[in-house]
């Protein structure tokens, strides 16, 4: 089990089309994949878009990434890719 | 099985949440102490100030409401002046987090008095101590309750919690649209809020915003309140069984017998769990409906699958004659 805590960037903030991109990619991994704000025991699955957009995530909120199996290092750095580059939207 | 994550006891709650506490039956009105709002609760047990006001405080516990009812307002009234004032101030050399004053009785000058210098918030309420325990007690019980979110879909289907677990994408959703058809209601998809109930029951809910809504590949986000109506919806129910979705696999043994009673375990809590392997030709929530009617003749003591397998073992039983009643099909 890895965490990480990343800042959403973005300036619409985790919204539908971000977390379609988000859900698409995290799907493709078999490691369970979880999200949840900073200091928020409430958690959200990140393969389940209802359950992203649920966190209304926006800009500069900070978020927990929480990934746990086989797959779970490349998982991270994959996710870690898109949440930094804005979801690829913005330049 | 979906993942969960249970928080560590919730450490307390506040006198200010219990101050928003306001039923049909109970309504709280603030007459002092207003600096003290922020008091932790700690127990959902409410004590009697009764014998502490005696002197007796071994049992005063912190972090718990204290009541005053006619019995202690009117011992108060039998005591002196001076023997009234160390009756009062003695219990505060606790900490305590809020007195309420029920029946509608008028508080002693002096109880106010201490209750604004050591920062204790004093309530009055017109209900009967009776109603205010229960009240209160009820209000504090959910609000201290240990509380965990799960992914999943929570139904209730003949009346009966129906958790179904399983990962993203395996068709939950889809499952539980086909329920909402058939006349059974949503209590939450994607999220659920569970609280342990007493000490034996899981109470699961929604979050508070979006959770009528669902989302269905292929369609994107639905809102169900509006597609299906308000009695389609159940705000909450008492989890009574759950079923794990998984892809099935045909190196894996399933249950073929009916008589394997696995249990799915939450802050302590077990109830029933049905591994529902999912695959074409599978319909879902026929296979749903069934399992709650098993699991409705189980909890009257009746295991279907257990009949047929004494029948069988009757039938297996070496004959005794030839007229042997087994033996006759």
């Amino acid at each position: 089990m890895i965490r990480k805590t990343l800042r959403i960037k973005s300036e619409l903030g985790l919204h539908a089309r971000a977390a379609a991109k988000l859900v698409k990619l995290t799907s493709q991994f078999e490691s369970d994949i979880k999200l949840s704000r900073l200091n928020v025991e409430e958690q959200v699955d990140a393969k389940s878009i209802l359950g992203i957009l649920l966190m209304a995530a926006a800009q500069g909120t900070e978020i927990e990434v929480m990934i746990d199996g086989k797959d779970e290092e490349v998982a991270m750095e994959a996710v870690v890719q898109l949440v930094n580059n804005r979801f690829g939207e913005e330049k | 099985m979906a993942s969960e994550k249970t928080k560590p006891p919730n450490p307390a709650t506040t006198v200010r949440e219990l101050s928003q506490l306001s039923s049909q039956r109970l309504k709280l009105t603030l007459r002092g102490g207003e600096d003290g709002l922020d008091n932790p609760i700690s127990s959902p047990r409410i004590q009697k100030l009764g014998l502490a006001l005696a002197g007796y405080i071994d049992y005063l516990h912190e972090g718990r409401v204290q009541l005053v009812g006619r019995t202690e307002i009117h011992y108060l009234q039998t005591l002196s002046a001076a023997d009234r004032k160390t009756a009062i101030k003695q219990i505060f050399a606790r900490k305590l987090s809020c007195v309420v004053i029920t029946s509608d009785l008028k508080a002693p000058p002096s109880l106010l008095r201490n209750c604004e210098e050591n920062k204790v918030p004093l309530f009055k309420t017109k209900a009967l101590s009776s109603i205010a325990i229960t009240e209160i007690s009820g209000f504090l019980e959910e609000q201290l309750a240990l509380r965990t979110t799960i992914h999943g879909v929570l139904m209730e289907v003949y009346g009966l919690g129906l958790l179904l677990l399983g990962p993203s994408g395996i068709g939950k959703s889809e499952c539980a649209l086909d329920l909402i058809l058939r006349g059974h209601r949503l209590v939450s998809d994607d999220m659920i809020v569970i609280r342990k109930f007493g000490s034996d029951r899981l109470m699961g809910s929604g979050p508070s915003d979006f959770r009528f809504h669902m989302e269905l590949r292929g369609l994107g986000i639905v809102n169900i309140k509006e597609l299906f109506g308000i009695s389609v919806l159940s705000p909450k129910t008492i989890i009574d069984i759950a079923m794990d979705l998984v892809r099935w696999n045909p190196e894996e043994e399933y249950d073929r017998l009916g008589l394997d009673e696995r249990q799915y375990t939450l802050m302590d809590v077990s109830v029933p769990l049905i591994t529902m392997p999912v695959a074409p030709a599978r319909n879902l929530a026929t296979l749903v409906e069934v399992a709650v009617r098993l699991q409705m003749l189980k909890s009257q003591g009746y295991s279907p699958s257990g009949e047929f397998f004494k029948q069988l073992d009757a039938r297996l039983k070496p004959p005794r004659s030839s007229s042997d009643e087994a033996w006759r099909l």
